[in-house]
């Protein structure tokens, strides 16, 4: 006997984003990326069709990180010193978008520099983070957003108390935005409106509700995503947006994925260890109904896109 | 243990005075013991650093500094309240901060009106009664109490009273030293229960002679007190003063912790006697009365004041899971209670609901008439603690939150209270960010008191200074804002115009305590319209109680996000709805039994334990909300502004 599945009908959706611009779109990209544009909660493909595939950026830094996992080190090799060679190498690892993490040792034209050697070493869209310091980020975005205008890049990272100058530039230089806020549905909604109401276009914002490693407040992270959907689905505006969010950075930074000596045995092999961490992190977030995930391993990002393309899968 | 010399030397003032205290006693009680007052606003917790003192000489152990810099320990500075004495030592003290006192008193009251259906015949359950008594003999051996009580029954048809020891004492004499002419003052029952006599007069009373009643309203700043001639129902005198407990601690938090030290619940208990004493000797001096004439006072005021007051201990009232010793409490004496009127006097304490829901709240729910309506009504009391009801005759819910005390300026730092030199309201260009603003009393400006900062936040907000989550825009032309100390700020008065020739700035973390303080209470009227299941804009009606209402900018509260968003005509302004429904219930037993009504049917929410407070916190911790649908009168004010 055939059984009806019953199927929510919502008032609200998502809005599509756009990352990176081809030379037709007045930028230099080989390719771009979509996002977003969900009507229905996450894989309901009987409900509606995902219309955009999550999508997977891979983390680099513009200078070899010190504090980084010895199996990270070990994967990317001498390429890490050289950010141009480091993003080809994540290319070819399978990623869709390039994180271009900037350093605070990084003068304003060191940042350029490292901008520009990854936008010609790669097709990809890309994604620019200051170092994570208010006014170094500012130093350093304003720069970057002005040296690379028209190539619709995402600059992050805005929070609720820095927000305005990486705005304005995104705003004056045809970019996107990252708006990053401590894991709660209000404050994700806050942000959105006060980016939107220095009159950045909402779908130039991508949200990271910010989220914990598995074993480490991903459960928290998992429900403010999937909260955030519901309130976008049922209509409220300043949730529409994509989520992306860092599980790369939460998952190593787990005592699990990081340490490899001093720890039960039971816990096995400590590189298939720190994969299997960024990877289950990553997985369960794409359930929650992230857009965009940024990764650090390339193994993970095989799995990850394999979990993805599983779930696109359409009876 | 050792006995060590403390002495004091005061700020202009020549004579030191000593206290011998022994090893390990605190300076502040050192100081107490020798009569010298030190203020201790943070109820002796080391938080407020007012109780700076400078050690001259001697052996003095710092506990705690946290409040003083490295200068100021560095010159001797130690804070009393935090220090303990390890041997002879030399204390200078300097000048304590007077409070100014500017308060309502009859010259400048409004006139209370009589309830128009006041009977003091049948409102009232004190009676008096001229008895003419035949003197005994030697073939009438009747005692003097059974005489009294006999004439009562024959005289006045009471059939039952009970006397105290205390009144039996005198009534011999009396009746003898007025020949058998008296007039018995008598408390009845209306359940039918028996009489009690009050208080034995010599002679038959004049029709024109009043039967004082008093009313007090214990709020923890101000104490108010009424009295009232019980025949006629008028209020023949309004006077104020500021709670003696404030040196003690300016919040109820404050007080229980120094009501909970050794000595501290008797202290707290006599400082608050003695400022009803100096009350009601204002309050009679005015009326040609004695103190001792007046034969009822009901009491008003939030759960910690009651408990404070009789000396019941009020920790618990702090501590979770936040209980009261009692909220209905029986009627008791003047005696027992240490209250100056007269000894046989009924003190009747109104009740409360919970911990932070006091009779003050009830005693408001009364004068507001919330209880009678069939509108949904919201009803606020906001000061330190913002108390809010919402109902109508059906139901009533009630919750209290903390909004701390950043609108009564305290927490902010240029805050101030509401007296002299305080900014208390602010208009800003929008065009040139350039302030005007009002002071009280024509001064130069020394702060902001509570209705300044919120007419502030709410023009800078308008004008775009600050953004919808409180930032300051640095990047505005104009030199107004900047990065000051405490983060960005916004300069209100420049040093050349001001009283301390300091800027007077909005900072960062004043934005902040402001936010937290507003979106508290609007959470609150949130859960509560959650709890009755109604959208907290269909209220038909917000009564806003307390002085905060009388001098406050309902626009700028709106627009901030601290009041709902409603017509300009659903607001109410009531004043002092504590004292105004207290007075209501001395007058008519009727209108008491209705506040025990109140108080017992009234549902307290208890919002550390609802899960939906901190969803609607955050929600609100946002200019003027993070739905901005909840508040279109603000959006519209937002299009018209550059």
């Amino acid at each position: 006997m055939p059984i009806e599945i019953p199927k929510d009908k919502w008032p609200g959706s998502v809005r599509k984003v756009t990352v990176g611009a081809t030379a037709a779109e007045g930028g230099t990209r080989a390719k771009t990326v979509t996002v977003g544009g969900q009507t229905t909660m996450p894989y309901l493909q009987y409900e509606a069709l995902t219309p955009n595939t999550p999508v997977v950026a891979i983390e680099i830094k513009s200078r070899k990180p010190e504090d980084w996992s010895p199996l990270l080190v070990e994967t990317w090799g001498d390429a890490m010193s050289d950010p141009a060679q480091w993003a080809k190498k994540a290319e070819e690892a399978g990623a869709d978008l390039i994180v271009l993490a900037l350093t605070l040792e990084d003068s304003a034209d060191d940042a350029v520099n490292a901008v520009k050697s990854v936008l010609s070493a790669t097709g990809l869209p890309l994604i620019v983070w200051g170092p994570g310091q208010a006014e170094k980020d500012n130093d350093l975005l304003v720069p970057v957003a002005e040296a690379t205008k028209g190539e619709k890049i995402m600059l992050g990272i805005c929070e609720d108390k820095n927000y305005r100058t990486i705005v304005a530039t995104a705003m004056a230089n045809g970019h996107l935005v990252q708006a990053r806020t401590p894991m709660d549905v209000n404050l994700a909604k806050q942000l959105n409106i006060l980016i939107t109401d220095m009159g950045l276009p909402a779908d130039r914002i991508v949200m990271d509700p910010t989220t914990g490693a598995l074993g480490y407040g991903i459960e928290y992270g998992y429900s403010v995503m999937e909260r955030l959907r519901l309130a976008a689905l049922q209509g409220d505006a300043m949730t529409q947006l994509p989520m992306m969010v860092t599980p790369g950075f939460e998952a190593w930074k787990a005592k699990e994925s990081k340490v490899g000596e001093g720890v039960p045995e039971a816990w096995g092999d400590w590189a298939a260890r720190g994969i299997h961490w960024e990877t289950l992190t990553a997985v369960a977030l794409v359930e929650s109904g992230a857009d965009l995930i940024v990764l650090r391993h390339p193994e993970s990002v095989k799995r990850v896109k394999e979990a993805i393309a599983e779930l696109m899968v359409t009876a | 243990m050792a006995d060590h010399k403390v002495t004091f030397t005061i700020e202009n003032n020549t004579d030191p005075v000593v206290a011998t205290v022994s090893t390990g006693t605190l300076l502040s009680d050192a100081a107490r013991l020798a009569g010298v007052e030190i203020g201790q606003p943070c109820g002796g917790q080391g938080r407020c650093g007012r109780c700076a003192v400078r050690v001259s000489t001697g052996n003095v152990r710092r506990r705690s500094t946290l409040r003083l810099s490295p200068q100021a320990i560095e010159d001797g500075y130690a804070l009393a309240c935090q220090s303990v004495v390890e041997g002879d030592a030399s204390i200078y003290v300097p000048l304590q901060e007077k409070i100014v006192r500017n308060l309502t008193t009859d010259r400048i009251a409004a006139e209370v009106t009589v309830p128009a259906d006041y009977d003091y015949l049948t409102s009232q359950t004190f009676k008096r009664i001229p008895l003419t008594l035949t003197p005994p003999n030697m073939d009438d051996q009747t005692d003097d109490w059974s005489r009294i009580q006999t004439a009562l029954r024959i005289q006045a048809s009471v059939d039952k009273v009970n006397v105290s020891l205390n009144s039996l004492r005198y009534i011999g004499k009396m009746l003898r030293d007025c020949e058998w002419k008296v007039t018995a003052i008598l408390e009845t029952d209306p359940s039918g229960g028996p009489a009690r006599l009050v208080n034995l007069l010599p002679c038959h009373f004049k029709e024109s002679d009043p039967l004082w009643g008093v009313v007090i309203d214990i709020g923890t700043t101000t104490v108010s007190l009424w009295m009232v001639n019980l025949i006629t129902g008028k209020v023949m005198s309004q006077v104020a003063e500021y709670n003696g407990q404030i040196a003690r601690g300016e919040d109820v938090i404050s007080r229980i912790i120094y009501a909970s030290k050794n000595g501290g619940e008797n202290e707290m208990r006599e400082l608050i006697l003695d400022t009803i004493d100096r009350l009601l000797v204002k309050a009679c001096q005015r009326l040609n009365a004695r103190p001792a004439e007046i034969v009822k006072a009901t009491i008003s005021g939030n759960s910690t004041m009651m408990h404070l007051l009789l000396g019941i201990p009020s920790a618990s009232i702090r501590l979770s899971p936040f209980i009261t010793a009692v909220n209905h409490l029986p009627p008791i004496t003047a005696r027992e209670i240490g209250l100056h009127i007269h000894p046989e006097a009924t003190v009747d304490c109104l009740p409360g609901v919970a911990s932070y829901v006091g009779a003050d709240i009830t005693a408001g729910v009364l004068s507001s008439g919330l209880d009678q309506t069939e509108d949904m009504t919201l009803f606020i009391d906001v000061g330190t603690n913002g108390e809010i009801v919402l109902g109508n005759r059906d139901l009533q819910i009630t919750c209290a939150c903390s909004a701390g005390p950043a609108f009564e300026g305290a927490g902010v730092v240029d805050g101030m209270r509401a007296t002299n030199g305080a900014i208390e309201e602010i208009w800003i260009d929008g065009e040139t960010y350039e302030p005007t603003y009002r002071v009280i009393g024509n001064e130069k400006p020394k702060g902001i008191c509570g209705s300044g900062l919120i007419s502030l936040l709410s023009e800078a907000f308008l004008t775009g200074i600050l953004d919808k989550a409180g930032n300051v825009n640095l990047m505005l032309p104009t030199s107004r804002v900047r990065e000051g100390a405490h983060g960005a700020e916004y300069v209100v008065a420049w040093g050349m115009e001001t009283g301390s020739g300091e800027d007077i700035v909005l900072s960062r973390v004043d934005i902040d305590n402001l936010l937290r303080a507003k979106a508290a209470i609007y959470a609150g009227f949130t859960v509560l319209a959650d709890q009755v299941g109604i959208p907290l804009e269909s209220v038909a009606k917000v009564q806003v109680a307390g002085s905060f209402g009388k001098y406050i900018n309902v626009e700028k509260a709106v627009q901030i996000g601290l009041l709902p968003d409603v017509a300009w005509d659903q607001f109410e302004f009531l004043g002092n709805t504590s004292i105004k429904g207290a007075y209501l219930a001395l007058l008519d037993w009727r209108k008491r039994q209705q506040i025990a009504d109140i108080a017992s049917r009234m549902t307290y929410i208890e919002l550390s334990a609802d899960n939906t407070f901190y969803e609607a916190f955050t929600s609100a911790l946002f200019l003027p909300h993070t739905d901005l649908s909840k508040f279109p009168s603000v959006v519209e004010a937002l299009k018209k502004t550059p």
